[in-house]
């Protein structure tokens, strides 16, 4: 099986044998030989020629979140051969706009901007509460509000758009 | 007063638990109670009997002072417990316990009021000679009021929630340009929080040490001091990690703190567990905070140094007992820490991350204290704070505490939401935070320098990642498993439910 995993902007082609429990792995060239134990609750156990990891593995949003060692990766796999009909063609690229969205479930308590009104980076958008916290949510970059989707006292969902800047 | 032996618990998450514990253990039976979406929560199972009290909101559930007591009532319990946050500092509700022939695990009503108030303790503060930070005395009753009296106190301000706690209602202006939308802000958190908008003004006092003082008080007049904690690793008024003793303290500033906190206490007519919190400059002068008339969250790192279970005396002096031991009694050993572990993604804007535990694995081992409310398999509910559990350790020194908790920390995993572990790791390893330089704005500093990965573990990401995408592709290409048997106690009632057989 080979994969394209993408971290931190760097795609590695990854390919994976299964062996009895075992996998060889081999990583842009470079072979690991890996005894994993992957148990159903996302903590799995990988012994490296002889030194013990602990990842914990989990997926949100179509991207791995991988913890080991202290640290924290984000890592987006996908089978090499939808990754090439994906990339492929290249879809344009360089969308100007900029979509606020969701990040979490709860309820807008305040709108700080209209249609029309021009933003810079880290100007407050939009406060929604979430778990008796009030969040800010600020713009990416620089331009113009294009549409507001929504007014204080709306319930909001994961992934709802909320505004949109050109 | 008749000794307790049923009390209701009108809270969720880990404090619940941590009180029923304390209840069990003096041979006390303990009532659950909890929002429709609360079921499965981990109290309701640790509980003697649990009722639902109606639907997700706190507004609609937890706050409801009517059907708590109608509860406590149908249920035959002759107290409630508090815990903190919701109804823990509301003196309406202890008033209408007393009305009901209900104990109130916690002060008098009259106690509350003296200081739950922060405008109300500030001018106590000043009748017993404590000093508390320059501001208003009074709520503010207008935006212009509040333009004035800042320029009179000068900027950096902070404005304040009268009746807040825990952050919320609370906010730094730097700017008269700020101040607007700061008061906005704060007034509808307070709102929303305590059902009170009024707020007030402080003067910032730059790089304080927050430290505060345990006090406990009998219904018999005798007000004792437990020593301090210090909780200055916090995030926007979030403490983060609190420990006990402070390194800031000696054992003359001690008494004097002590002294202080007790003075307070007595004016006010407290009686049971309380927190005088301080804010310590860098030449020790210290500043009366505010009282928190509750149990506090980080209660914990108090009593491994003290070796004094600070629910077992609330209970013991809300069923009228006098408090077993005096001042002279009381001796701090060792060094206790607590690190918070929130559901909030630290390397996202530290959102709330709300979700399914699908896999957990708490720390153990020698000195090693969980104070939790999760488990695997929970799905953790957007409608309450994010503190998922309280991680205490305990060493004779404050290195080998720290050394301890570290550890602790590198063993706890939890998958399926985003926790703060990995950033209480880094605080752990700081310099600054190892040699005890410590303020409140310490996260300040420290935040904006976390970063997710600095990429030591990098090609062991990517396998863990791609096995798990194996994993997937290969049960998603096996036929799927006979469904599970229908486990039984999912179909019991939702109301009314009782836990069946005995525990020890």
């Amino acid at each position: 099986m080979k994969f394209v995993a993408t971290l931190g902007g760097q795609s590695h082609v990854v390919e994976v044998a299964p062996d009895h429990g075992r996998y060889r792995v081999t990583i842009d060239e470079r072979v690991w030989e890996i005894d994993a134990r992957l148990r159903g609750d996302g903590i799995y156990s990988l012994l490296i020629d002889g030194r013990s990891y602990v990842a914990d593995v989990s997926v949100q949003d179509g991207v791995t979140l991988v913890d080991v060692g202290g640290e924290s990766y984000a890592v987006q796999v996908e089978e090499q051969a939808r990754h090439i009909i994906r990339t492929r063609g290249g879809a344009g690229g360089g969308h100007a706009a900029q979509t606020l969205t969701a990040p979490l479930p709860g309820k807008i308590t305040h709108v700080a901007v209209a249609v029309g009104d021009a933003v810079k980076a880290g100007d407050p958008l939009v406060v929604i509460e979430a778990m008796k916290m009030e969040n800010e949510l600020r713009a990416k970059g620089a331009g113009t509000v294009a549409e507001v989707r929504v007014a204080a006292g709306a319930t909001v969902n994961p992934g709802d758009v909320l505004v949109v800047i050109e | 007063m008749p000794r307790l032996t049923k009390v209701l618990v009108a809270n969720r998450g880990e404090i619940a638990v941590r009180v029923m514990r304390a209840c069990r253990e003096l041979g006390i039976a303990t009532v659950a109670v909890f929002s429709e979406v609360d079921r499965e929560a981990l109290h309701v199972q640790e509980a003697d009997e649990a009722y639902c009290i109606g639907p997700a909101p706190a507004a609609e559930s937890y706050l409801r002072i009517d059907t708590l007591i109608g509860v406590a009532r149908q249920a035959g319990a002759q107290a409630i417990h508090p815990g903190y946050g919701f109804l823990a500092e509301n003196a309406g509700f202890v008033e209408t316990c007393a009305a009901a022939g209900l104990v109130f695990v916690g002060p008098p009503a009259s106690a509350i009021r003296a200081v739950g108030s922060k405008t109300a303790a500030r001018r106590l503060a000043r009748e017993v000679d404590v000093a508390a930070v320059p501001g208003t005395i009074d709520p503010l009753k207008s935006d212009d009021e509040a333009r004035r009296v800042a320029r009179e106190i000068g900027y950096p301000v902070m404005v304040k929630a009268a009746l807040g706690g825990g952050g919320k209602g609370m906010r730094l202006v730097r700017a008269e340009a700020e101040l607007e939308s700061a008061l906005r802000m704060a007034r509808g958190e307070a709102s929303a929080a305590f059902g009170d908008a009024s707020i007030y003004l402080e003067r910032v006092i730059e790089q304080p040490r927050h430290i505060e003082v345990q006090i406990l008080a009998d219904a018999a007049g005798h007000v004792i001091h437990l020593g301090e904690r210090e909780c200055s690793i916090q995030r926007r008024h979030q403490k983060l990690v609190e420990e006990s003793p402070s390194s800031f303290v000696d054992a003359a500033m001690r008494e004097r703190l002590g002294a202080a906190a007790c003075r307070l206490a007595r004016a006010a007519g407290y009686v049971n567990a309380g927190t005088v919190e301080f804010l310590v400059d860098a030449d020790r002068n210290f500043y009366f905070l505010e009282m928190n008339t509750r149990l506090q969250v980080e209660h914990p790192v108090t009593e491994l140094v003290t070796g004094i279970d600070l629910v077992h005396q609330q209970l013991r002096i809300a069923g009228g007992e006098p408090l077993a031991f005096a001042q002279a009694d009381v001796r701090q050993r060792g060094w206790a820490i607590e690190a918070r572990i929130n559901a909030e993604d630290p390397f996202g804007g530290w959102l709330p991350s709300p979700g399914t535990i699908t896999g957990l694995r708490p720390a153990a081992g020698p000195w090693v204290r969980d104070d939790s409310g999760v488990y695997e398999g929970y799905t953790v509910p957007r409608f309450y704070d994010t503190l998922l559990a309280k991680l205490i350790v305990w060493g004779a020194d404050r290195a080998s505490a720290i050394e301890r908790m570290a550890r602790a920390l590198a063993e706890y995993r939890i998958v399926g939401v985003r926790t703060t572990i990995p950033v209480l790791e880094r605080i752990m390893a700081d310099a600054e935070f190892r040699a005890g330089h410590l303020s409140t704005a310490f996260m300040d500093r420290m935040a904006p320098t976390l970063q997710a990965a600095e990429g030591r573990h990098e090609s062991i990401a990517i396998v863990a990642a791609v096995l798990a995408e194996v994993d997937r592709l290969t049960r998603a290409a096996l036929p799927p498993a006979a469904p599970a048997e229908a486990p039984e106690w999912r179909l019991g009632a939702t109301a009314g439910w009782q836990r069946a057989g005995w525990r020890r």
